[in-house]
């Protein structure tokens, strides 16, 4: 069988199980590289150009982990996936990146997926991806069908569980098995995590904070955990139409959570992230209209794991101490009438 | 209406241009002060952090535009892929915090340019004729041609004049007579008069300059303020610069000629294509080109200059290496840390490697 090599970077987090049952449907087979560790980052870092944004380096260094185990990688240049909402420049030069960085990389699959041109520029893109490995037609247009579904069917269990990409498609606590945390703590706090999947998922770029929050009492939500409508609906009331394809990401869930009275929210970015720098501060000028507690996390290679502990117990105190002075007026419990309610 | 406007390079001249002959006074459009350490450390302290050089230089150059009493800022929109079209959102935002009871009007720079540029300017006059509006344009515009005309003949002049400055001297004057030319003919004689002037200027006999080419981001090619003068500073080494980007060449394609289906850059994105198939957005595909370009030409070295943590820059600094056409490259990372003696001695060791190939070479 042909094997497609699927980098656990990037989109990985938002798209992987469609993926995988549409290589699934046409008879093709895919190669995961394992989750990111100090080898893949210092070959993806001392690659590419230092102004390179970390998840784009570690991106890099995914790709040359599964060099010799597949026989094509996929790489798509998503432009656009919604209407005059853009992708980030990388996204769109990651396939040919990819080739000057990585010489011996094998053969690259780089649909080139843009939304405003129609549906019928999307199938042919697919179709002609699917070409590498079938000719028959109605077996693509199956896989498609199947992809979209499972696709569907993973965000839904997401929302629906309230948990991470991570533990939907392990389908299990990959980090709290091998944790040292105790996480029997009953959480006392609510706290939103808002960023990018590929930044807030990859354990070893941000020092498996989620874990780490978790342990120090607090429930987290993550943009995945909340549903896609809400997020939108937020997104559409704060600033309109969205510049970016992930701006719901950042600011639909910022604003989403901030509606729904969470304890605190922490917002992890990358250093040089380009799109985040604008986006962050929408946010965090409505966090400060609606007083609620915001931490901007700035990551990049060179960060540590104590200057990150320091700065989380010490806006957790904060959060808490705020929470004794002015207790919350929320409702009881989770609700799911299109706008998110939480409490603990 | 008392509209304001950013500064970008020498745009503030047409512009002046084509609001005077449409009748508009100083009170009407405001021009703030020059770029300078001021309007830099003002967009710094109010902006994001990591936000880009252009985005935080336009918003010093907007808050001293309201200092003078704007009401209605002009800035460019676009839904490209860069962060430009996030610019006026954050910006208007910003300026409300400050206390400016401020307007926001659009130029779109990626759609429907001509139209909304024809627009920009009825609006800004309170609805002038057609007539009126297109010929202050022409004129306007004229002087935009008029000062890339004579840039180009600097660029050239200043690598080889025997009296270091005197191009730079006569370039200044230039641009203060092209600002105060009130007529297209006179626009004309003064462009004539410094081109000439400039080609007369005594040559050194034993220069050989070496040649350059600058590409990258446009704001900071175009912008001296945000690239520390850079070509200037090349001149001085002796070195030739070309630089394909230019301001009239944006407006003669962007405005006219690409509705027409005529691509000043289809050239650059052949032969950028093995190497990058697709626009990402900003300038990178061209600056990939244009890499390949010049060292095809048998230029002697390439400098290209973007804005830290730009974007699209970056997708092409990460492609520039791997070309087969090979050619040195110097990647300035412009932003609001950068402090000209560093640049220069940057310059100094680039230009001397330059040099040191090019010997190698002929022998």
């Amino acid at each position: 069988m042909i094997r497609v090599g699927i980098p656990q970077a990037l989109y990985y987090y938002q798209y992987y199980p469609m993926w995988k049952t549409f290589f699934e449907g046409i008879g093709a087979e895919t190669v995961v590289s394992p989750p990111t560790n100090k080898d893949i980052l210092d070959l993806g870092n001392s690659r590419a150009v230092a102004e390179t944004c970390l998840p784009v380096k570690v991106f890099f260094g995914h790709v040359i982990s599964l060099i010799d185990k597949c026989d094509y990688m996929f790489i798509p240049a998503i432009r656009s996936l919604g209407e005059e909402a853009y992708h980030c420049s990388k996204f769109l030069g990651l396939p040919d990146m990819t080739k000057a960085i990585v010489p011996k990389c094998p053969p690259i699959l780089d649909p080139e997926i843009d939304l405003n041109k129609g549906r019928r520029n999307l199938w042919k893109v697919i179709y002609s991806l699917g070409r590498h490995f079938t000719f028959d037609k109605g077996k693509i247009k199956k896989a498609v069908e199947e992809a979209r579904k499972a696709n569907l069917a993973y965000r839904n269990k997401m929302s629906d569980e309230r948990i991470t990409p991570i533990q939907a498609i392990d389908g299990m606590h990959r980090s709290t098995e091998e944790s040292d945390f105790d996480s029997h703590v009953a959480p006392t706090l609510s706290v939103a995590i808002i960023g990018h999947p590929y930044v807030i998922y990859d354990e070893y770029i941000n020092h498996r904070l989620i874990s780490r929050v978790e342990a120090m009492g607090a429930r987290v939500f993550t943009p995945e955990m909340a549903h896609r409508k809400s997020l939108e609906i937020a997104m559409a009331r704060l600033i309109g139409k969205p510049h970016w394809s992930f701006e719901i990401d950042v600011i639909g869930a910022g604003e989403c959570y901030l509606e729904a009275k969470v304890d605190g929210i922490i917002s992890v970015a990358v250093f040089g992230c380009g799109p985040d720098s604008m986006m962050i501060d929408t946010v965090r000028h409505r966090a400060r209209e609606c007083k609620t507690p915001f931490l901007f996390l700035s990551l990049d290679e060179h960060s540590s794991e104590g200057g990150l502990v320091t700065r989380l117990e010490a806006f957790l105190d904060m959060v808490k101490r705020k929470k004794k002075e002015c207790p919350p007026t929320t409702s009881p419990y989770l609700s799911n009438d299109g706008r998110e309610r939480i409490c603990v | 209406m008392r509209v304001g406007i950013p500064h970008f390079g020498n745009v503030y001249i047409p512009v002046k241009g084509i609001a005077r002959k449409l009748g508009a006074t100083d009170r009407d459009l405001i021009i703030p002060p020059p770029t300078s350490q001021r309007t830099l450390n003002l967009g710094v302290k109010y902006s994001p952090v990591e936000a880009c050089l252009p985005y935080k230089l336009t918003l010093g150059n907007l808050i001293e535009a309201c200092e003078l009493g704007a009401e209605v800022l002009v800035q460019a929109r676009g839904t490209g892929i860069c962060r430009l079209g996030y610019y006026s959102r954050n910006q208007e935002r910003i300026l409300h915090d400050l206390g400016y009871n401020i307007r926001f009007t659009h130029f779109d720079v990626s759609h429907h340019k001509i139209r909304s540029f024809l627009k920009l300017v009825k609006n800004m006059t309170n609805g002038a004729s057609w007539p009126k509006i297109i010929s202050a344009s022409y004129f306007g515009l004229g002087k935009l041609f008029a000062l890339d005309r004579i840039e180009k003949v600097v660029h050239k002049s200043r690598a080889v004049e025997l009296e270091k400055g005197r191009a730079n001297q006569v370039y200044r004057e230039a641009i203060g007579a092209v600002d105060e030319a009130t007529g297209g003919r006179e626009v004309r004689g003064v462009t004539k008069k410094y081109i000439d002037k400039l080609n007369r200027l005594p040559k050194d006999p034993e220069a050989d300059p070496v040649k350059v080419g600058i590409v990258g981001e446009i704001f900071v090619v175009l912008d001296p303020f945000a690239n520390m003068d850079i070509e200037m500073e090349l001149g001085k080494l002796g070195v030739e610069v070309r630089r394909t980007m230019s301001l009239s060449r944006w407006v003669k394609y962007s405005l006219f000629l690409n509705g027409l289906g005529i691509d000043e850059w289809k050239e650059v994105h052949k032969v950028a294509m093995p190497y990058l198939k697709r626009d990402v957005g900003g300038d990178g595909w061209e600056s990939v080109g244009e890499k390949i370009i010049h060292a095809r030409e048998g230029y002697d070295g390439v400098i290209h200059l973007a804005p830290f943590t730009c974007m699209p820059e970056t997708v092409a600094q990460n492609i520039m290496p791997s070309t087969k056409e090979d050619i040195p490259v110097l990647a300035v990372p412009c932003d609001e840390q950068m402090a000209k003696p560093g640049m220069v001695t940057r310059l100094e060791a680039f230009v001397d490697l330059l040099r040191f190939r090019r010997k190698r070479r002929r022998i």
